[in-house]
C-alpha cells in the first residue's frame, strides 16, 4: 500500500486524528519545527474527492496558505495572516489535501540552520543538539520526524535540499519555472522555487505532479518539453577533497552502489564550482535587497508606532523588523546595485551565471550524462548555537546546492545512510524538466520504502 | 533674444486599458480610496506581476506613431526608492530596453512644421497618492499600479508657445489612437518640462524641471515664466541651480520644491518576475492596421486637397470620428467644402443641442451625403435641413423619409408658386404700388408673405426670381 493511502487510513476518523495531533504536538515540542498548527486546517474546508483526500501537509513559513500567518519566520510579518493561497497550495487543496501547519525557517529564507528564525530554533530530529539545516529547516524536520507525509518548502540556494540532507528525508527542488512561485514570498526571484519534502518517492512524485504546470499568475512558469525519464549514465565527481570524511566515504559508497544497480558512472569535473558562491550571493543579495524593500509597515506587517514622519516610520520599522542576516544581505545587495558598482558586481555575476548554466548544459550534452551526482552539503548536521562553521564558511558550503539554483536545474537531495548517528544525503541533478528522470533514478536507488525515521522515534499512530 | 532656450518635455499618459499595469484591478479613477486594490498592487508578499497584453499593444502603437525604433524585446526593470505611496518600494518601469527609442513627432507652428525628436517611450506603473491630514499621513492605492506610458522628448522645443503646440498636437494624437483620454486636469495626461537657457552657440545650460502643470495653456505660461526667471538670474550674475520646481497656477510662478535633493541612485535592475516582452510578426502587423492618419497630416490634407479653411480643417481633424465621417461622406460624392461646412455648422449645432456624439447620433456618411444632396438639388431648404439633421439624430431615420413624412419637400411646380405670388400681390395692393412707384423696401415683406403661404415648401431663390418678375410687370 502506498504511504499516502496508509495516511488516509490513519486519519480516517476523528479519534485517530486526535491521537495523531496529540502525538505530533508532543514530538514537535522537542524539535520546534512548526510555527502554527491547526489539525483541521486554518480555514479552507477539506475539498471533496481527490487523490489527496484528507492528507495533511506542512507549508514553509514563506509560502502563502489562506488563513495561516505568512510570517517568513520574521518579526516583520509575525502577525500577517495571508489573504490568499499559493497556486501550489491551491492545487493540493483542490485534490483534497489540507494545510495543517507552517514550518519554521531562517527569516526570509536567509540562513543554513534555522537559527535565524524570529521565534524559535528548530532542532535536528536525529540529534537535538544539532541544527536541522536551513533555511527551510522546520518543514524538513517535520517530514523527517514523520509528523506529516510531506511538506511544501521554498528553495532558493538549497533551502530545502540542505535540511533534507541533514534531517534525512527527500527534498526536490523543481526546474525553475516548473512550479508557480505565486504565493512564495520572494528572497531571490530568479532562483526561488517551491519544492517538495517527503519520505518516499511515490509521495514526492505525486505531490510534484499535482503542483507543477504553467500558471497565469506567474509569467515565469513554462510548459515543459518532456524529457526521457530513464537514467543510464550518471556523472560523478573525482575530486572529493573538499568534503568531510563521512560525506566523502558515503559518496564513494553510493557511486559503487549505482554501479551495482547497473548504472554507468562517468567521471566529470565542475570547473566553475569555485565561482558559484560569489555569483550566487551577488545575485541573490541584489534581488533580495529590492524584493524585501516592500516591508515598510505602511499597509501591512509590523510597524514601529508613533514615529514623527512616514520616512522615519519606514526606517525604524525596517531596523527592528529585520534580523542581522537580512540586513547583511540587503546592504550587500544595495551596494552591488549602486550605479557605479553595477558593472563590477551585477554585470560580472550575470556573466558568470550564464557560464555556469552553459557549463552544466555541456556536461549533459557533451559528456553525455543523464544525471549528475554531487554531495548536497560538504558536512553532516553541525552543532546548534556555535560559531562553527562560521557564517562565511556556511555560505561557502552552499556551493553544491547553488549550482542547480544558478542554472535553473531540477535537483533532489536523497538519504544515503547515516554516520555518527546522523543522516547523510547526496544530490542528483537533472537537465531542465528532467524531474521524471530524477524520480526514476531515485526509485531504483531507494526502492519504495520510506526513509528511516530517527532511531528514537516511532511512526505516529501506526503509519510507516 | 539674448539667450537661447532648450525645452524638453516628459509626458506621462494613463493608458485606457481595462485593468492596471500588472494586476486585474480596474484602471479607473474617482472610486472611494483603496477600493481598486488587490494583493498584487498592494505589494503583498508572494504576489507576482503579470504583463498586460492590451497595454503592450497601446504602448507599441504610440511608439510606432511617434516614429520610434521599436524594441524587438523590451524589458521590465525595477526603479528602487522608498516612499509610502510606492507599495513595493520599487516602481516597475523600463530602463534597459524601453518599448521605443529615437523617434520624432511633427508639430505645426503657424505655416511651418517643426520636427521634435523623441528620446524614448517607456511603460511603467503609477504610484498611489499620499494625503497629509494633520499629524497623520494617509495613502490611497487606487492609482497604484495603474498603467502609464512616459514619452520623453529631446530638448528641441525653444519656447512656451512651441511646448504648448507640442502638447496640444500630442494630446490629439493619443486621443486619435485611443490610448489615452488626454485629460490634463484629471491628470490622465501629465507634463513635466525640463528648461535651460544659454547664450547662443554655448549648448545646453543648467536645467530646472518644472512639475505640476495641468493644462496646455499653463505649459506655455510656466515655461515662459521659467525662461524669464532664468534669464533675469543670469543677467544678475547668479548661477542657475539644478532643481525641481512647481508651477503655481494661481500666482503664475514657479517655486522650488522642498525636497532633499540628494542625487538619487535608483539602482535600476531587471525585474526577475517579469520575462521580457518580444512582439511577434502578427503583433507588429496588427499595429500597422491600427495606425491611422495622424491629426496634423489629416488637417494638412484637408487644406491642400479640398481648399478647406485652416480653422475648419483643424476642427474636423481634432475628432477622429468626425474626420472619418467627413472622409466617408466626401467619398460618397458630397462636395468637400459643403460637407465641411455642414459638419462644422448644422451637424455640430444639432449634436450640441441633443447632447450626443457622432458615435451615438445615428448620423451615417450615407445619411449626411443624402441630406446634402437634397439641399444642393433644391428639394430641401437650408432651414428645414437643420430639422432633418436633428430628426436623424433623435429618430434614426433617413433624410428623404423625414422630408417626405413632414411634407417639407420644396415644390418645383412653377404654377403653384405663381398662384401664391398672385394671391399675395392681390392682398397687398398698397405695398405693390409703392414698389412699382420706385420704393423697393416692401419686397422683403412680400417675399416673407409668399414663403409663409408656401409653408417652407418653396425654394427661396425661385420665389425671389418669380416675385421680382411679377413686380416688374413682365
Ligand atoms: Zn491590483
Amino acid at each position: 500500500m502506498e504511504p499516502l493511502t496508509l495516511w488516509q487510513n490513519l486519519l480516517r476518523d476523528t479519534e485517530r486524528k486526535t491521537t495523531w495531533a496529540q502525538a505530533l504536538a508532543k514530538r514537535d515540542a522537542v524539535i520546534r519545527s512548526l510555527l502554527e498548527f491547526h489539525p483541521d486546517g486554518a480555514c479552507a474546508p477539506p475539498h471533496s474527492e481527490g487523490a489527496f483526500q484528507g492528507i495533511p501537509f506542512v507549508v514553509d513559513s514563506r509560502i502563502a496558505a489562506e488563513g495561516f500567518r505568512l510570517t517568513c519566520s520574521s518579526r516583520m510579518l509575525a502577525d500577517f495572516v495571508s489573504p490568499y493561497s499559493a497556486t501550489a497550495v491551491l492545487r493540493l487543496q483542490n485534490a483534497g489535501a489540507q494545510v495543517v501547519a507552517t514550518g519554521n525557517a531562517d527569516a526570509f529564507g536567509m540562513g543554513a540552520s534555522t537559527e535565524n528564525a524570529a521565534t524559535s530554533v528548530t532542532r535536528n530530529p536525529w540529534n537535538n543538539d544539532c541544527v536541522a539545516g536551513g533555511a527551510s529547516g522546520g518543514a524538513a524536520a517535520a517530514v523527517a520526524s514523520g509528523l506529516v507525509p510531506f511538506a511544501l518548502a521554498a528553495d532558493t540556494g538549497g533551502a530545502l535540499r540542505q535540511p533534507a540532507s541533514l534531517c534525512g528525508c527527500l527534498g526536490l527542488r523543481p526546474t525553475y519555472g516548473a512550479v508557480s512561485r505565486h504565493g512564495l514570498a520572494a528572497h531571490a526571484s530568479s532562483m526561488d522555487t517551491i519544492g517538495v519534502l517527503a519520505r518516499d518517492i511515490a509521495t514526492l512524485r505525486r505531490v510534484y505532479e499535482c503542483i507543477a504546470g504553467p500558471d497565469e499568475r506567474d509569467p515565469t512558469t513554462a510548459s515543459p518539453t518532456p524529457l526521457a525519464s530513464s537514467a543510464q549514465r550518471v556523472g560523478v565527481l573525482d575530486d572529493l577533497s573538499d568534503l568531510s570524511a563521512p560525506v566523502a566515504q558515503n559518496y564513494r559508497d553510493t557511486v559503487a552502489a549505482l554501479r551495482d544497480l547497473g548504472i554507468e558512472t562517468r567521471p566529470i569535473a565542475l570547473p566553475l564550482l569555485p565561482h558559484a558562491v560569489a555569483t550566487y550571493y551577488v545575485i541573490a543579495a541584489a534581488e533580495a535587497s529590492t524584493s524585501l524593500a516592500r516591508y515598510t509597515g505602511v499597509s501591512y506587517g509590523f510597524r514601529q508606532p508613533d514615529t514623527a514622519t512616514p520616512e522615519e516610520m519606514i526606517r525604524q520599522t525596517r531596523s527592528l523588523g529585520f534580523n542581522d542576516e537580512n540586513k547583511l544581505r540587503i546592504l550587500l545587495g544595495t551596494h552591488a546595485l549602486r550605479a557605479e558598482n553595477y558593472p563590477r558586481y551585477i554585470a560580472r555575476a550575470t556573466q558568470a551565471r550564464a557560464a555556469i548554466r552553459q557549463g552544466m548544459a555541456a556536461l549533459f550534452d557533451n559528456v553525455d550524462v543523464d544525471l549528475i551526482l554531487t554531495p548536497t552539503y560538504p558536512t553532516q548536521a553541525f552543532p546548534l548555537g556555535t560559531d562553527a562553521p562560521h557564517s562565511i564558511e556556511r555560505k561557502h558550503a552552499d556551493r553544491y546546492t547553488i549550482l542547480p539554483s544558478l542554472a535553473g536545474l531540477p535537483a533532489a537531495s536523497f538519504p544515503t545512510g547515516t554516520a555518527n548517528d546522523l543522516p547523510l544525503g547526496l544530490q542528483l541533478i537533472a537537465p531542465p524538466f528532467g524531474e521524471a528522470r530524477l524520480f526514476d533514478a531515485l526509485g531504483r536507488i531507494l526502492g519504495d520504502a520510506p526513509c528511516p525515521l530517527p532511531p528514537t522515534m516511532t511512526a505516529l499512530g501506526g503509519q510507516p | 533674444m539674448k539667450y537661447q532656450s532648450f525645452i524638453g518635455l516628459e509626458i506621462h499618459i494613463h493608458l485606457l486599458t481595462q485593468t492596471k499595469a500588472f494586476c486585474a484591478c480596474p484602471n479607473q479613477y474617482g472610486a472611494p480610496p483603496n477600493t481598486h486594490v488587490c494583493p498584487i498592487c498592494l505589494g503583498y508578499p508572494g504576489t507576482l506581476p503579470a504583463a498586460n497584453a492590451e497595454a503592450m499593444r497601446m504602448s507599441y502603437l504610440l511608439a510606432r506613431a511617434l516614429n520610434c525604433e521599436l524594441a524587438a524585446t523590451c524589458t521590465f526593470d525595477r526603479k528602487n526608492y522608498f516612499y509610502p505611496d510606492m507599495a513595493k518600494s520599487y516602481q516597475l518601469t523600463q530602463f534597459f530596453a524601453p518599448v521605443g527609442r529615437n523617434g520624432w513627432f511633427d508639430i505645426s507652428l503657424g505655416s511651418e512644421t517643426k520636427r521634435i525628436r523623441i528620446h524614448d517611450v517607456h511603460y511603467e506603473e503609477d504610484a498611489g497618492k499620499m494625503i497629509h491630514a494633520g499629524k497623520h499621513s494617509l495613502v490611497d492605492y487606487n492609482r497604484a499600479g495603474a498603467s502609464l506610458l512616459e514619452i520623453v522628448t529631446e530638448p528641441d522645443l525653444s519656447s512656451g508657445e512651441e511646448a504648448e503646440a507640442y502638447v496640444r498636437e500630442f494630446r490629439r494624437l493619443v486621443r486619435h489612437l485611443g490610448v489615452c483620454d488626454g485629460n490634463m486636469e484629471e491628470g490622465s495626461l501629465r507634463c513635466d518640462a525640463n528648461i535651460s537657457i544659454n547664450l547662443p552657440g554655448k549648448g545646453l545650460g543648467t536645467k530646472t524641471e518644472v512639475k505640476n502643470i495641468n493644462s496646455a495653456r499653463f505649459v506655455r505660461r510656466a515655461i515662459a515664466y521659467e525662461i524669464n526667471r532664468q534669464a533675469a538670474a543670469k543677467d544678475n550674475g547668479e548661477t542657475i541651480v539644478q532643481e525641481t520646481r512647481l508651477w503655481d497656477a494661481d500666482k503664475g510662478i514657479t517655486l522650488p520644491m522642498r525636497t532633499k535633493e540628494d542625487a538619487h541612485d535608483y539602482r535600476y535592475f531587471p525585474d526577475p518576475d517579469l520575462p521580457p516582452f518580444s512582439p511577434d510578426d502578427a503583433f507588429l502587423a496588427d499595429l500597422e492596421t491600427r495606425l491611422c492618419e495622424l491629426p496634423l497630416q489629416r488637417k494638412q490634407r484637408y487644406e491642400r486637397d479640398f481648399s478647406i479653411p485652416a480653422d475648419t480643417a483643424d476642427f474636423l481633424a481634432e475628432d477622429q470620428q468626425l474626420a472619418q465621417l467627413f472622409d466617408d461622406c466626401v467619398a460618397l460624392g458630397a462636395p468637400p467644402k459643403v460637407a465641411a461646412n455642414w459638419l462644422a455648422g448644422t451637424v455640430q449645432a444639432q449634436l450640441k443641442r441633443t447632447e450626443r456624439r457622432v458615435a451615438d447620433s445615428h448620423i451615417s456618411p450615407q445619411r449626411l451625403a443624402q441630406a446634402i444632396a437634397l439641399v444642393e438639388k433644391g428639394r430641401l431648404s437650408a432651414s428645414r435641413a437643420k430639422e432633418v439633421v436633428e430628426l436623424i439624430i433623435l429618430e434614426d431615420r433617413d433624410p428623404e423619409e423625414i422630408m417626405t413624412a413632414h411634407g417639407w419637400e420644396q415644390t418645383s411646380n412653377a404654377g403653384e408658386i405663381d398662384a401664391w405670388i398672385a394671391q399675395v400681390l392681390a392682398d397687398n395692393e398698397k405695398v405693390v404700388s409703392d414698389i412699382r412707384g420706385g420704393n423697393p423696401k416692401g419686397i422683403a415683406f412680400l417675399m416673407g408673405q409668399v414663403m409663409k403661404r408656401a409653408q417652407g415648401r418653396a425654394d427661396a431663390r425661385l420665389v425671389k426670381e418669380k416675385l421680382e418678375q411679377a413686380l416688374t410687370g413682365q
